[in-house]
C-alpha cells in the first residue's frame, strides 16, 4: 500500500519547486521526482498542476527555462531560479513557518 | 508589470509554447515509462498511460497561463466570426457596404458641425467663460446682429458690470500693398485687448497694446498672421518693415503664432490692425468713436466668475438700451427705443450655434439628422440579415446548445460577429468621411481647407463610437433568438418549422426601414422642389456670363467729375476687350445690398407706406447687360447727362404699385436727394418700364427704379458689370487685368463672375436637396435590399409548403400573386408609418424650403408609389423563382 497522497496547500508547490531549483536546475520530471522522494512519496505532483506552474512562473520571472540535454542524451527542458525567484522563496518561505507555527497553534488546544 | 509584458509577448509566440510544451509532456511521459518498467510493474506501465489521458487538460490549464483568458476567447470568437463572414461574401459586402456608408455619413457630417458649431477656438483662454455679443431687435421684424457701431462697443464697456474683459474686432477685405503686388485680403480690425483673449503669444516681435490702439487714430501698426507671413515673406524677418494696408504705410511689429485664427470664421486673416487705426482711415463715418451710425464692430467678452448667463443677458440688455437712448440724441431719425425693442445676448462664440444660427446652419442640423436616420436603417438592415443567418443556422446553433457550448457564449459570438462587422464598416466609413467631408466642408466651411477625418481625433472617435453602437444594436436581433432557444424541439423539427414564429421581429425591422425610407424620400421630394422652384423663378437678369468689376478707391475721395471720367475711361476701355458684349455701372448688384431714397409722388400722400422702393443707378448699357426687358418706351440712354431733363426707368411692379389705374410714362417722381435743400426737388419723368428683377429671391418685392448715373451722380455707381461672350469664371482675371491699368493713384479692382455671388444664396437650397436626394437614394437601396433578403428568405423557407401548393395545382401566377402580396403589404404598412412621420415633421422643415408646402401630396404619393414599385420587384424576384421550381425537388428533400 503506496502512502495516501496528499492535497497541497495554495502556493506551496510553488515554494517547493522553487526550493528544489535552488540545489541545480532540473526539468519538470525531474523537479516532480525529487519532491517525491524527498517527502516520502507522500507529496505526488501532477503534471497537470506541474507544468501550468512552471509556467506561471516563467512568466512571473522566478525561473527561466532552457532546452538541453539529459545524461542519457534526452533532449529535455531546463529550469533555473533567478535572483527575483530567490527573493521570492525567502518571503514565501517565512511566510509558510509563520502560517504553519500559526495552524500549531490552533491545533495543540484541546 | 513585468509579468504583463512576459503574458503580451507570449501571445505572438504562443504556436511556439505551444510545441516546446507538446515536447515536454512527451518527455514526462517517456520518463515515466521508462521509471515504470524499470520497476517492472504492469500496473504503473497502465497507470503511467493512463495519466497521459490528462495531456489534453493539462495543455488546456497551462495555455490560460501564457495568454489572457479573455482575450484567448475574443480570439477565438473573431476568428470564428471572420470564417462566418468570408464563408458568405455576398452578405459581408452588403452588410458593410451599408454600414460604412452609414457610419461615413454621420463621421462627416459630425465633422462638420463639430467644426461649424462646437469646437472652441486654437488659444482662447479659458473658453466657457468667453461669449460674443449678440443684439436683437424687433423693428418690423425679428433681426440678429452681431455688428455694432463702434460707440456701442464703448458702451458697454462703460455701462455693464457682469464681464471682465471686452475686445472689439472687424473682418474685412482690404488692398495691401502697392501696384502689381496689390491684393485684396482679408484683415482683422482689433482692439489691443483682443489678444488678452487668447493664450497666444507672437511667433515674432510683439502684439500691439492699448497705447497703439486709442480714439480718435491708433497707430500705424500691423501684426502679420503665421500664414501670411510665410507665403508672402518666406518667413524672414520683417519686423520694421512697412506694408501699404488700403492707403496707409503701416509697420509690422510682429507674427501671430501659426494655427491662430483669433475667434475668426474662415480663414486666418493676413494680418491684425488696432481697429482704431482701422476705423480713423475707413471714413466710413467720421466720428466713429462718437457716432451710431455705422454697424462694423463685433464684441468679444469674458463672463466674471459667478456670473450666470440670465444676469449677463440682463446687463447687456440694459447697457443696450441705454446706448440706444444715447443713440437717439445725436440720430434723431434712429426708431424709438420702446418701437426698436432691443435685447442683447451673450451667446456662443460660434455664430453657427448663436441665437440666429441661419438658413445654412439649420439644414446642416437636420442633414445630421438624415444621416442618423440612414445608419439607422442600415443598422436594421443588417440586423435582418444577421436574423436571416441565425435562423438559417438554428439547427446547428441547437446543436452547440446540445453539445454543451453555454448560450453566454454564443452571445458573445453573435455580439462578436456584429462588432466586426461594423468595425471593417467603421473603417470604409473613414474612408467615405475623409472624401466626404471634404466635399461638405468645402460647401459649409469654404474657408476650413484642412478638413481630414483621418487625423481629428473627435471625428474617428464618433466613428468608432457609431460603429460600436451600431455593432451592439445588430446584435440583438440574433442574441434574442440565442436567448430562447428549445433546443430539443429544434432538433427534432425539420429546417422549415418554427418560421413565422420568429418573423414579427424581422417584419417590425422592416416596416421601421420601409418607414424611415419614406420620410427621407419625401425630404429629397420636397428639398428638390424647392431648388427646382428657386431655380424656375424669373428673375428677370440674367447673370450667367456676367462679371462684376468693383473700384476700390481705398478711401481716396474724389470729385465727381474725376469719377464720372474715370468711370467713362474703363466703361470704353472694357468695351474693347474682345470678348466683351455690354458693360455698365451700376450702384447696387443683384444680392449685394439695396438703397432707398425718399420719393413724392403728385396725387400720393406717403410713397413709403406703398411699401419700399428700392433705387438704381445705372448707365446707359445697364439693362442690355443685364438682359433685363424693357416692356414699355425706354431704357437708359447716353443722351441722359446731367443738365438735360432728369429721367428714371421704374420696375412693372413698382409701376403698377403706384400708378395702379395710370400710364406711368411720362408721369414723375420727385427724388429726395440727400443734398436736396427745402422742397426744390427736381422731377424725373419715367421714360421707360422695366420687367420686374428679383434681386433677393426670399425678401424682395420687385419694386425698383433706375436712374441715370450722370444726373444723380450723389449716389454712385461703384460696380462696373462686364457681359462676355465666354466662360465668366476665365474672362474675369484678364479683364481686371485689362482694366487695372486705367485707374488712378492707388485704386484697385477686383472682379469675380456675378454668378457666384447668386449660388452663395442658392447654397441652402443645393445643399439640402443634394443631402436629402443622396440619403433618400442610399436609404431606397438599402431599403429594397432588406426587403429583397426578407422575402427571398422567407421564399426559401417555404419551398416545402409552396412544393405542396403547385402539387395541388397551384398555377405560377398563383404563387407570384401570394409571395408579392407579402412584399407588398411590408411596404404598405411602411408607407404608412413613413407618411405619418414625415406629415409630423413636415412642421419643421417648413421653414426651410422656399415656396413648397412640406405636404405638398405629390411628393407623398410619389414617394409611396416609388416604394411600392420597389417592393413589388424585389419580391417578384424570388417568386419568379420560387414559380418555376421543380415541386417534386422541393417535396422530395428535407
Amino acid at each position: 500500500m503506496p502512502p495516501a497522497k496528499r492535497d497541497l496547500l495554495p502556493g506551496t508547490l510553488e515554494m517547493m519547486v522553487l526550493k528544489t531549483l535552488t540545489a541545480q536546475p532540473m526539468h519538470g520530471y525531474g523537479v516532480a521526482q525529487h519532491i517525491k522522494r524527498l517527502s516520502k512519496d507522500v507529496l505526488q505532483i501532477e503534471e497537470g498542476s506541474l507544468y501550468p506552474a512552471l509556467q506561471r512562473m516563467r512568466q512571473r520571472g522566478w525561473i527561466k527555462a532552457e532546452w538541453g540535454q539529459t545524461p542519457n542524451n534526452q533532449r529535455a527542458r531546463y529550469y533555473t531560479i533567478t535572483a527575483a525567484g530567490r527573493k521570492q522563496l525567502g518571503e514565501q518561505r517565512s511566510g509558510f513557518a509563520e502560517l504553519v507555527e500559526a495552524i500549531g497553534l490552533v491545533m495543540k488546544t484541546n | 508589470m513585468r509579468e504583463l509584458f512576459t503574458r503580451f509577448f507570449d501571445l505572438f509566440r504562443h504556436d511556439k509554447l505551444e510545441t516546446e510544451l507538446n515536447d515536454e509532456l512527451e518527455f514526462h511521459k517517456t520518463m515515466l515509462e521508462r521509471d515504470a518498467r524499470a520497476a517492472g510493474s504492469d500496473d504503473a506501465v497502465h497507470a503511467a498511460r493512463r495519466q497521459l489521458g490528462n495531456v489534453t487538460s493539462v495543455r488546456e490549464r497551462a495555455r490560460d497561463a501564457w495568454s489572457f483568458a479573455w482575450l484567448e476567447v475574443l480570439r477565438q470568437d473573431l476568428r470564428y466570426a471572420f470564417r462566418g463572414l468570408r464563408r458568405s461574401p455576398g452578405f459581408t459586402i452588403a452588410a458593410v457596404l451599408t454600414l460604412g456608408l452609414g457610419i461615413g455619413a454621420n463621421a462627416a457630417m459630425f465633422g462638420v458641425i463639430d467644426r461649424l458649431m462646437v469646437r472652441t477656438l486654437p488659444y482662447l483662454r479659458h473658453p466657457e467663460s468667453v461669449r460674443r455679443v449678440y443684439l436683437q431687435s424687433t423693428f418690423v421684424k425679428l433681426r440678429t446682429s452681431t455688428q455694432m457701431p463702434y460707440t456701442r462697443y464703448l458702451d458697454f464697456k462703460k455701462w455693464t458690470s457682469s464681464f471682465s474683459e471686452f475686445a472689439a474686432f472687424n473682418r474685412v477685405d482690404m488692398v495691401i500693398g502697392v501696384g502689381d503686388e496689390a491684393r485684396e485680403e482679408p484683415i482683422m480690425a482689433v482692439s489691443s485687448s483682443y489678444f488678452g483673449f487668447f493664450d497666444a503669444t507672437p511667433a515674432v516681435g510683439r502684439f500691439f497694446g492699448p497705447a497703439e490702439d486709442e480714439v480718435p487714430a491708433g497707430a500705424p501698426v500691423v501684426v502679420l498672421s503665421h500664414a501670411y507671413w510665410q507665403s508672402h515673406f518666406g518667413g524672414r524677418n520683417v519686423i520694421g518693415q512697412q506694408l501699404v494696408v488700403l492707403r496707409l504705410s503701416c509697420t509690422i511689429i510682429g507674427v501671430a503664432p501659426p494655427g491662430f485664427t483669433g475667434a475668426g470664421e474662415g480663414a486666418p486673416p493676413a494680418l491684425y490692425i488696432p481697429i482704431t487705426t482701422y476705423g480713423a482711415f475707413s471714413s466710413q463715418a467720421r466720428d466713429y468713436w462718437t457716432r451710431y451710425n455705422w454697424d462694423w464692430t463685433q464684441v468679444l467678452v469674458r463672463l466674471k466668475p459667478g456670473v450666470s448667463a440670465t444676469t449677463a443677458n440682463a446687463d447687456l440688455t440694459n447697457a443696450f438700451i441705454q446706448s440706444r437712448v444715447a443713440a437717439r440724441v445725436l440720430h434723431p431719425d434712429f426708431a424709438q427705443v420702446e418701437k426698436y425693442n432691443p435685447h442683447a445676448i451673450a451667446g456662443s462664440m460660434n455664430a453657427a450655434a448663436g441665437p440666429d444660427p441661419g438658413l445654412e446652419s439649420r439644414t446642416l442640423v437636420w442633414v445630421a439628422g438624415v444621416a442618423l436616420i440612414v445608419l439607422l436603417i442600415a443598422c436594421a438592415n443588417v440586423a435582418n440579415l444577421l436574423l436571416a443567418r441565425a435562423l438559417r443556422r438554428r439547427r446547428e446553433i441547437a446543436l452547440r446548445l446540445a453539445l454543451g457550448v453555454s448560450r453566454m457564449r454564443l452571445a458573445s459570438q453573435a455580439l462578436t460577429e456584429s462588432l466586426l462587422l461594423a468595425l471593417i464598416g467603421c473603417a470604409l466609413g473613414v474612408a467615405v468621411a475623409q472624401w466626404g467631408g471634404s466635399v461638405l466642408a468645402k460647401l459649409f466651411v469654404p474657408e476650413a481647407p484642412d478638413f481630414s477625418v483621418v487625423t481629428d481625433w473627435r471625428t474617428l472617435a464618433v466613428a468608432v463610437g457609431a460603429a460600436l453602437a451600431a455593432g451592439i444594436l445588430m446584435s440583438f436581433a440574433p442574441l434574442l433568438l440565442a436567448g430562447n432557444e428549445d433546443v430539443a424541439k429544434t432538433l427534432k423539427s425539420g429546417v422549415r418549422d418554427g418560421t413565422y414564429m420568429r418573423s414579427r421581429l424581422r417584419s417590425t425591422l422592416l416596416v421601421t426601414q420601409g418607414a424611415l425610407s419614406v420620410v427621407l424620400l419625401v425630404g429629397a421630394g420636397l428639398f428638390v422642389r424647392s431648388l427646382n422652384r428657386v431655380h424656375d423663378m424669373h428673375l428677370g437678369y440674367d447673370v450667367r456670363p456676367v462679371i462684376e468689376v468693383n473700384w476700390n478707391r481705398r478711401g481716396v475721395q474724389y470729385s465727381d467729375s474725376e469719377k464720372a471720367v474715370t468711370r467713362q475711361r474703363l466703361l470704353d476701355a472694357a468695351l474693347t476687350i474682345p470678348g466683351v458684349e455690354h458693360a455698365a455701372w451700376v450702384s447696387n448688384v443683384v444680392l449685394d445690398g439695396s438703397s432707398t431714397q425718399t420719393l413724392r409722388v403728385r396725387g400720393i400722400d406717403s410713397v413709403s407706406k406703398l411699401g419700399r422702393f428700392d433705387s438704381q443707378t445705372a448707365t446707359a448699357d445697364y439693362f442690355a447687360t443685364m438682359q433685363t426687358r424693357i416692356l414699355r418706351g425706354r431704357g437708359i440712354a447716353a443722351t441722359d447727362r446731367a443738365g438735360n431733363q432728369r429721367v428714371v426707368v421704374v420696375s412693372e411692379g413698382m409701376a403698377h404699385r403706384i400708378w395702379p389705374a395710370k400710364e406711368p410714362l411720362g408721369e414723375c417722381i420727385s427724388i429726395v436727394l440727400p443734398t436736396t435743400v427745402n422742397d426744390t426737388t427736381p422731377c424725373a419723368t419715367v421714360v421707360g418700364i422695366a420687367e420686374d428683377a428679383v434681386h433677393n429671391p426670399i425678401a424682395d418685392e420687385p419694386f425698383r427704379y433706375y436712374m441715370p448715373v450722370d444726373q444723380f451722380p450723389e449716389f454712385g455707381a461703384t460696380n462696373l458689370l462686364v457681359r462676355v461672350r465666354g466662360d465668366p469664371a476665365r474672362e474675369s482675371e484678364h479683364v481686371r487685368r485689362e482694366l487695372q491699368k486705367l485707374v488712378p493713384g492707388l485704386s484697385f479692382l477686383t472682379a469675380i463672375p456675378l454668378i457666384d455671388l447668386v449660388d452663395g444664396q442658392r447654397r441652402s437650397w443645393q445643399l439640402g436637396a443634394a443631402m436629402f436626394v443622396g440619403f433618400g437614394l442610399l436609404a431606397l437601396i438599402v431599403a429594397a435590399i432588406g426587403l429583397y433578403g426578407v422575402i427571398a428568405y422567407n421564399v426559401a423557407q417555404r419551398m416545402h409548403e409552396l412544393g405542396v401548393r403547385v402539387a395541388l395545382g397551384a398555377q405560377p401566377e398563383n404563387i407570384l400573386s401570394l409571395i408579392v402580396s407579402q412584399g407588398v403589404r411590408f411596404a404598405l404598412a411602411g408607407v404608412a408609418l413613413g407618411t405619418a412621420l414625415s406629415l409630423v415633421a413636415a412642421r419643421w422643415l417648413q421653414p426651410l424650403l422656399f415656396r413648397q408646402s412640406a405636404r405638398d401630396p405629390l411628393v407623398y404619393g410619389t414617394v409611396g408609389a416609388t416604394l411600392l414599385v420597389v417592393a413589388v420587384i424585389a419580391s417578384a424576384v424570388p417568386a419568379l423563382r420560387a414559380a418555376k421550381a421543380d415541386p417534386n425537388a422541393a417535396l422530395r428533400s428535407d
